[in-house]
This record gives C-alpha cells, structure tokens and sequence, in this order.
C-alpha cells in the first residue's frame, strides 16, 4: 500500500504490517457474513425445491417460478392466522409497553419527590429477571384470572417483561431534554399534563422507536410463553404455529423450508429496511 | 393485589370475549390425532345426520404436548366437552384428578362387551371403574416391503438367524435393511417391542410383573445383544442421527426394506407412497417353533370431562363413538385396530393384525411402567438409545432400567 | 406514593397517576410471580392445587436424591459447558469482528448488516432450519462436506452424544454472535480516535493495539455482554428444546436445566402429569444462582472497568 493511498485510507493504517492485518481482517469479515447469510439464502432456495431435488441437487440454482411449497403454506395452513396473531400481540404489547413505560418514564424523569430513585431501581432491577423462572406462578395467576389459553394472558406477560427496558430507555431520554421547554409551556399558561403531551413527548419519538424495536422482536420471535400458555390452534403465534405445522410436514422437506422462509420474512424485510434502528434497538441498554 | 387483579380480569373481560366454553348443543373435542382431522370431519357429520342439533368442533394437537396441553386445561377449567385420553399411566395421569366422567353399561350401552384388555386400559386402578371408551389397539410388529424382498429373493423371517440372513442378503444388493434409526427417543421402544418380544416371551412379562425377574435378567440381556448386533450392520447408515421422519422416508421411498415399528406405520407409508406394497410380519423367535409374539398397546380412549355443560350431548356423542357403524369406517378409513365388538377389517394388512394380535404379550414398558417417574419408557428409551449408539453393553442398559423402576416399583425392590 | 409535599394537590395527583400504574403492574406480574416461586416451591402440589408445606424436602430432593438430583447436576454441567464454550466461541469471536468492523474497511456497512441478520430471527426458525441442515444423510453441512473432500468426517451430529451439544453451542453462537460484535462495536466506536492515533504514531503492533488499548477501553460493554450471556447460558431452553427434544436426546446428553425444569413442572411425554412443587424448587435455586453470581460478578467487573480505564 502506497503512502498516500494509506493516508486516505480511513483506519489510518501504515506500512506493510497494518495492510496485512487489514487484509486478514476483510477476510475474516467476507467468510463471518458468507457463513451468516448463506443458510439463509438456502432456506429460502430450498423452499422452490421438491424434497427429491433438495436430496439430490441441493446446490443446484432453484427454479424460481416454481411457487407449489411456498403456496401450500400459504393456501393449506394457518400461516395467515398466525401472522395476524403475532401482529395482534405484539402490537398490543408494545402499544402497552410505552403506554406505562412513558407514565413512569416521564414521572421519574421530570420531577424529583422522595423515593423517586428507589423507584427507578426497582424497575431497573427488573431488567436482569429472567420472567421465564417465574413461569409457574403465572400460570396459576392467568388460570386465576381466567387468561389460561388466551392472547391477552400473553400480552400481559409480555408488557410485565418489556416494562424495565421501555422505563430505563425513556427515562434515559426524557432526562437529557432541556428543562427550558417545560418552563416556556408553563409561562404559557400550559399545564402538567399538556406539557408532557403536546411539547415533551413529540421530542421523546426517537427513544420510543428504539424502546419499540428493543422490545417488539423478542415478542414477535418468543416461543417460550406461547408453549406454555396457549393451546388452541387460533390463538397461536408464527413460532408456535410454525412448530404445529411442522409436525404435520415432517417429511416433506420443500414445504417446511417454505413454511420457515414466509416466517421469517417479514421481519428480515423490516430489518433490511430499518436495519440502523433495529442494531440500535436491540443492543440499547447493552450500549451506554 | 386482589383489586389489580379484578381490575385486569374485568377489563379482560370487556375487551376480550373470547367464548371460552362451548354453549349448548356444542361440543368441543380434543385430539392429538391432527391427521385425521378429515376423517373426523366425515364421521361427525354421520353422527350429525341422527343428531342435527349437536355441533362437534375437532380441534388437534402435537402428540408430544397433548398430555400436557390436556392436563394443564382440564385443571385449569378449561378443558373440552370430550377428548382422546392416553391408556394406562398416562390415562391415570387425567383420570384420577377426577376430571373425567365414568363411564359405564347405564350411560354407555354395550360397553363392558368390549375386550377385558381394553377396558383395562381405560380403568383407573384405584377405583376399579372405567372413564374411556377405547377406541384402538396398537401392535408392534415389522412391516416390509413385498416387492423389495421378492426382488431380492428374501423369504419372510421365521427366526432370529434368518432376519439376520436375510438382512445381510439385502444389505449386499444395496438395500437397507431396517429404516429404523434411533434419533426420535420413543423410537427405541417401538425397536424393542417390535422385533425382541418373541424372544422375551410371555412368561418373561410374568416373571417380571411378580418380581422373579427384573431387567438384568438373561433373556432381556441376550435378546438386547441381538438387537444391538443387528442394528449395527442393518439398521439406516448412521443411525443414531437418523429421526423418526427420516426413518419413515426411507422406508416409504422404498430405499429400505423393512421397517421395525408399529401397526400405525402402514398408513402413512401409504398416503405418502400408494404404490408400495406392503406387508407384516411378527417378531421372528429364537428357535423354529418358538411361540411367535406381537407387542400390544391400547392406545387411548374417548372421554367426557366431569364438568362438561352438555353431559347429555357429550353421552349422545360418545355412544356414537362406541357403536359399531362408528368402528367400520374408523377402522378401515384410519387403518386401525378398533376394539368395538364386531368390527370387521377389510383392509387384509388390519386382517392380518387383529389375527396376529391373537398371539400377543404387552408392550411392556407403555402398558406397565408409565404410572410413575421415572417412566419405565423413559429409562428404556435413553438406555436402548446409549447401547445402540455402542456407549454402554446390554447388561448396563438392563441395570440402569431395572434401578430406575426399582424406586418405586415394589417386587424390584430387594 | 411519596409526592412532593410542596406540591399543589393537582400535581401530586398527576405525578401519582403517572407512576402508580406501571408500578402497580411490574408488582402484580413480575414481583409477586417470583416471590410466589419461593413459596410455592416450600409445598407439596397435586396438579395445579397447592398441597401439604413440605418445608426443603423439594429442595433436597432436587439437589441431593434420586430420580432428581443425578439429571440436575448434569444439566448443571452442561449449562457450565455451554456458558464457557460461548464465552470463548461467541464472545471472543464477537470482539474480534467488532475491531475488523470498526477498521471501516470496504464493505464494513454491509457486513454489519449482515452479522446481526441472524441476530432478529426467532429461535424456531434458527432451530427448525439447522435441525434440517445437520441432518445426517440429507442435510446441507454432511453434504458440503462430502462435497469439499471431506465425506470421511461426516457423522450424525445432533445424533452423537459426541457432538449434539456442540453442534447445539455452534448454532447458538451461528445465531447470536452479532449481539457482542455490535455491542463492542458501539464500544469500540466511543474511544476517542487520537488515543488509537497516538498510540499507531508510538509504532504499536496491531496486536497490541487491540490487546492493550481498545480491549481494555470496551470493558464497559463487556460487562454487560458477560453477564447477558451468563443469563442466557443458565436459561438455555428453545434451542435444545426443538433440535434435540425434552430430554435432551440422545440419552440426555444436551440435557439442560430449562429442559429439567420445563418436563418437571409441566410434565414430559409418557406422562402429562405436573410437578409444581419440585418445578418450583429448581427455578427458585436457577433464580438465586444466576442473581447472585451476576450480582457479584457485576461488581467484580465494574472494579476492573474502574482500574483498567
């Protein structure tokens, strides 16, 4: 590498040694993203495919017009009720996440009154609970509350685990406004309420899309609580469901690879399209 | 906490009326049988057409979670009108809560017409009573291919030498002998129940109910080496990775022929190839002349939840399930061994069955050790599973299950 | 609520409104839950109704008597090798991806992207679609194999007591490895860019740089990626569930303590029956181990953040 091509370069690389590392370093960044979106990429070939040609030819270039597995899930399953499931739930979820997540958020950020850190702690502490332990007594508690087998029972879980992460988000970001903004409301004669509405939460949009995202993949992608919590057919998750399906297709391998690639497309859709939000999203609370 | 709670449960409540229970005149029946949703269909409506006023909805479940599934339910007050329910433990499992109606020559005409081993399957020990109709017999056998063996001038095996020939004869002409692998654990009881029981024999089954045997004994080991010797050369190539899917695939691609399995395999190799010929036969003996033995199940049984809303609806419907027009097509359309009196098998492969079932022992971890845990099945499945692998000798395999049940079955314990 | 007292009654109200309800929701669905756990696991159940009090005996039966204890510590043993396997194996790897993305080299965007595809996908899918690719005679990786020359290594993977468990960790690390590597990206991103200048001017190795400037600089996010990690180990339940069965085919050998857990408590295949009592007395002791060890060892390594930064 030439001198000047080095200054240009933007890692600041120099001399002979730092152009070698770099060079194994884009190797080892080429191979890491060959082996992540290959088996992918073979899903969703596999899925054009016969369970024979999958056996037979499975590196063969799939012919692309051949649509009869991916239409079998889509006409002879319960792929549509599934999605509409997993929307409905965790739409809910999330809309009940920073619902109460904001509440708290804005209370704990804006105004100082006793026990407001001990509060804050208290939420915090419950970003490190593993809900999943706690599985037992939420069964007895949603059979108590008639929730056993319903979507509403896992929407309540789902806000129950999701409400640490929305609260040390907001709170995070609510802190950071400028308290001049509540001030200039107040003299305009503005009062708590309107002021959280109408000036501070506008601002706040950024955090919850982050909060958002943080929490609304794990719910999408969950299997654990629909395993356990839910029963009926019509009231299954994409997961879930995707399992049911399996057991019924087990040997026809063309149309579970089908079944597998529909499921995970319309999230890898959203990623690809929002993939800045959803790193952000995911490792928030991990990043400081 | 109580006032959340009422606070949750009425906005539940007003934003989530779910029907929850089936209201009158609707019954809603569970099953684990999801294949047979069509079947069902059709025999509702038979049912419909002398009860137009009953509305029956299916609805089916993963085999592996329905127990649990239909357990969780019924304590939760959630449960259906009727349901399949298992046999033996694990139909105590649901009977002996007492979530089930009993059942009986008053409320079910003819029952107790049906085979002793039936209803034994479906009677709770502790009170003596009966709270399922059953509705099939399973029998552990070896299906084969006819074509594959005639191809290859295979005779049908009589004894153990000669399923062993037999499978090296095929071996050499590139056919796989046994599709069988051991990947899906219940797989290696269905191996043992089908293929060793002639061998163990029926007074084995006794020794062992009495306590003058248990599972280190000779004729358990030995039959257990045998098994493992054949699997080795004979069953699919890497076996031990190879899943019950697989192993069907196999067979039914006509790739392997034979297959160690249950009465329950023929139709699904059918419906997935319907050019393949079929046949069974049982369990070969050690010597010419032995007895020769099936393994036999009963699978399950329909019951009424104890607290069903529609009792009358869900007797009306279960008399259906135990009368005799029920059992024709259920047997033939679903190519099972029903025990309804006088039920006749067109299908010559069920013919076959129900006259091997004749000369039958049980299968004898299922019907015997699932009352308790460990479960005798669990034990056998993950010692056969570790011997077949080759990481432990048939003795270990039978040590290890015989400790297992020894805690807390009482003529083990010495 | 504990309202400022200075406060026009107005405020105090609408403070307390704001607060109260999620408060009172993270009580009734998360603290009641796991405090329930503790007592429920002192009683003796049948089915779902609370029995007898039964004081530790769930807690020794699990720990130290037969037919528990011995699959307890077994599973406690692979949870440990699952836990140091993707230290190594996903952490490490993670770190060493994170420092060859942040040299912002051609293409860097995309192989962000594409490091945290797997990353948003469901454990279903991950699982169902690996389950498929390992197949012994079928799948991709034995066929790949064969293909490359090396049919001589091929063996059933998920089959083999051998292997199934590291197979099991290889598509857990396949799965997560771009959590760490965008975590200590961001990491690696915060230090400031004339540290690492000064120190190229200083004439360091490559090395060396990344050994003793930007690794001891991310401590901060390593804290929290260990003690994610440490949680995620100890919680191990959808992969082995789905590739390799409730009992941790083959014969137990990727059994881990969410499956011990989940079959106790609601019951394995032959029998549907529910353990509640013993169920409870493994969560109880799964809670308690990993909340101490993460409290402990949080502290542990906030001390080294302190020293190294």
């Amino acid at each position: 590498m030439s001198r000047a091509a080095a200054h240009h370069a933007p890692d600041h690389a120099k001399g002979p040694a730092a152009g070698a590392a770099a060079l194994l370093l884009q190797i080892l960044l080429v191979a890491n993203s060959f082996i992540m979106i290959f088996p992918i990429l073979m899903m969703a070939a596999f899925g054009f495919k016969s369970t024979a040609e999958i056996f037979s030819k499975p590196f063969a270039f799939p012919d692309l017009t051949n649509l009869k597995n991916y239409v079998t899930v889509l006409v002879e399953t319960n792929f549509f009720l599934y999605l509409g499931n997993s929307l409905l739930i965790t739409g809910t979820s999330i809309l009940g996440i920073l619902t109460l997540g904001t509440m708290a958020a804005y209370g704990l950020a804006r105004y100082s009154f006793r026990g407001n850190i001990a509060i804050y702690l208290f939420f915090l502490a419950g970003l490190m609970v593993p809900l999943k332990l706690a599985v037992i007594p939420l069964f007895i508690q949603m059979r108590d509350l008639d929730l056993l087998d319903s979507r509403l029972g896992l929407i309540i879980i789902y806000i129950a685990m999701g409400l640490p992460s929305a609260v040390f988000i907001l709170t995070g970001f609510l802190r950071t406004l400028p308290s001049e903004l509540e001030d200039a409301a107040r003299i305009d004669g503005a009062g708590d309420a309107r002021i959280m509405w109408s000036v501070m939460l506008p601002l706040t949009k950024p955090a919850m899309v982050i909060a958002a995202i943080h929490n609304a993949v794990p719910i999408w992608n969950d299997f654990f609580f629909p395993l356990v919590f839910v029963q009926t057919d019509a009231r299954k998750t994409l997961p879930q469901g995707l399992t049911a399906f399996m057991g019924e297709y087990t040997t026809n391998w063309g149309v579970l690879f089908a079944g597998l690639t529909l499921s995970a497309l319309p999230i890898t859709i959203v990623y690809i399209l929002l993939s800045k939000q959803f790193i952000q999203g995911m490792t928030s609370g991990a990043v400081k | 906490m109580t006032t959340v709670r009422t606070i949750v449960a009425a906005a539940a409540a007003a934003l989530w009326a779910i029907p929850m229970q089936a209201s009158a005149g609707e019954l809603r029946f569970w099953s684990w049988r999801n294949e047979d949703k069509a079947v069902y269909a059709e025999l509702i409506k038979d049912f419909n057409a002398k009860n137009p006023d009953v509305k029956v909805t299916f609805e089916g479940f993963e085999p592996q979670n329905y127990a649990t599934v239909l357990s969780t339910a019924l304590a939760a007050e959630k449960g259906p009108d009727v349901m399949m329910v298992r046999a033996y433990g694990a139909f105590e499992a649901v009977a002996k809560p007492g979530y089930l109606l009993e059942l009986n020559d008053q409320n079910v005409p003819g029952l107790s017409k049906f085979p002793e081993a039936a209803l034994k399957a479906e009677t709770l020990r502790s009170d003596g009573k009966v709270y399922a109709v059953p509705f099939a017999s399973q029998t552990m056998l070896i299906v084969y291919n006819t074509e594959v063996f005639a191809k290859n001038g295979v005779k049908v095996p009589e004894t153990w030498d000669e399923l062993v020939d037999a499978s090296k004869k095929l071996k050499a002409a590139g056919v796989i002998p046994f599709a069988n692998g051991t990947a899906t654990a219940w797989q290696n009881e269905t191996i043992v129940g089908a293929l060793l029981s002639s061998m163990l024999g029926k007074q084995f089954e006794a020794d062992i109910l009495s306590g003058k045997a248990d599972f280190t004994d000779k004729r358990f080991v030995d039959a257990l080496a045998k098994l493992q010797a054949l699997a080795k050369d004979n069953f699919a190539p890497s076996y031990e990775g190879i899943d019950y899917p697989s192993s069907q695939q196999l067979f039914s691609s006509g790739a392997a022929a034979m297959f160690a399995g249950g009465s329950f395999e023929a139709a699904p190799f059918l419906k997935a190839n319907p050019a393949l010929k079929l046949d069974v036969f049982p369990s070969p003996a050690a010597k010419a002349g032995d007895q020769r033995l099936v393994a036999q199940y009963f699978d399950g049984g329909y019951a009424i939840n104890a607290k069903t809303p529609n009792k009358a609806d869900a007797l009306k419907f279960i008399n259906f399930l135990a009368s005799k027009e029920f059992g024709d097509k259920f047997a033939n359309q679903l190519s099972n061994i029903s025990p309804i009196p006088g039920v006749a098998f067109k299908d010559p492969i069920l013919a076959k069955v129900s006259e091997l079932n004749k000369n039958s022992m049980s299968y004898l971890f299922l019907v015997h050790f699932r009352y308790q845990e460990p479960s005798g099945s669990v034990l056998e499945q993950a010692a056969v599973q570790k011997m077949l692998a080759g990481k432990q000798t048939p003795a270990e395999a039978g040590a290890e299950i015989t400790k297992g049940i020894a805690t807390y079955f009482a003529p083990f314990k010495k | 609520m504990s309202a400022n007292l200075e406060w026009p009654l107005r405020r105090r109200v609408w403070v307390t409104f704001l607060i109260v309800p999620p408060l009172a929701f993270m009580t009734a669905f998360v603290v009641v839950p796991i405090l329930s756990a503790f007592v429920y696991a002192f009683y003796d159940w049948q089915g779902l109704k609370r029995a007898d009090f039964v004081g530790l005996r769930n807690f020794l039966d699990v720990l130290g008597r037969e037919p528990w204890a011995a699959t307890t510590w077994r599973a406690f043993g692979h949870n440990v090798i699952v836990f140091v396997t993707l230290m190594i194996l996903q952490n490490g790897f993670g770190f060493l991806l994170a420092y060859a993305l942040s040299r912002q080299l051609p293409g860097h965007r995309f192989h962000r992207v594409a490091v945290f595809l797997p990353v948003i996908l469901s454990s279903v899918i991950v699982a169902l679609v690996w389950k498929q690719f390992l197949h012994p005679v079928f799948g991709l990786l034995n066929k790949t194999l064969g293909l490359l020359g090396f049919g001589a290594v091929t063996t059933p993977w998920l089959g083999l007591s051998e292997t199934a468990l590291w197979a099991l960790i290889l598509v857990n690390a396949w799965h997560w490895v771009g959590f760490p590597t965008l975590v200590f990206l961001a990491g690696i991103q915060r230090i400031p860019p004339d540290i690492i200048e000064a120190s190229r001017i200083d004439g360091v190795t490559e090395w060396q740089l990344v050994s003793r400037i930007v690794w001891p600089l991310v401590a901060p996010s390593a804290t929290v990626v260990f003690i994610l990690l440490f949680i995620g180990a100890f919680n191990w339940f959808e992969l082995p569930y789905l590739m390799s069965g409730l009992e941790g085919s083959p014969y137990g050998s990727t059994d881990v303590l969410g499956l011990f857990f989940y079959r106790t408590a609601f019951g394995n295949q032959s029998s549907g029956a529910q353990d509640f009592g013993h169920g409870s007395a493994l969560a109880v002791l799964m809670f308690v181990f990993i909340a101490a060890v993460s409290a402990v060892w949080t502290v542990r390594l906030r001390r080294r953040e302190i020293e190294l930064s």
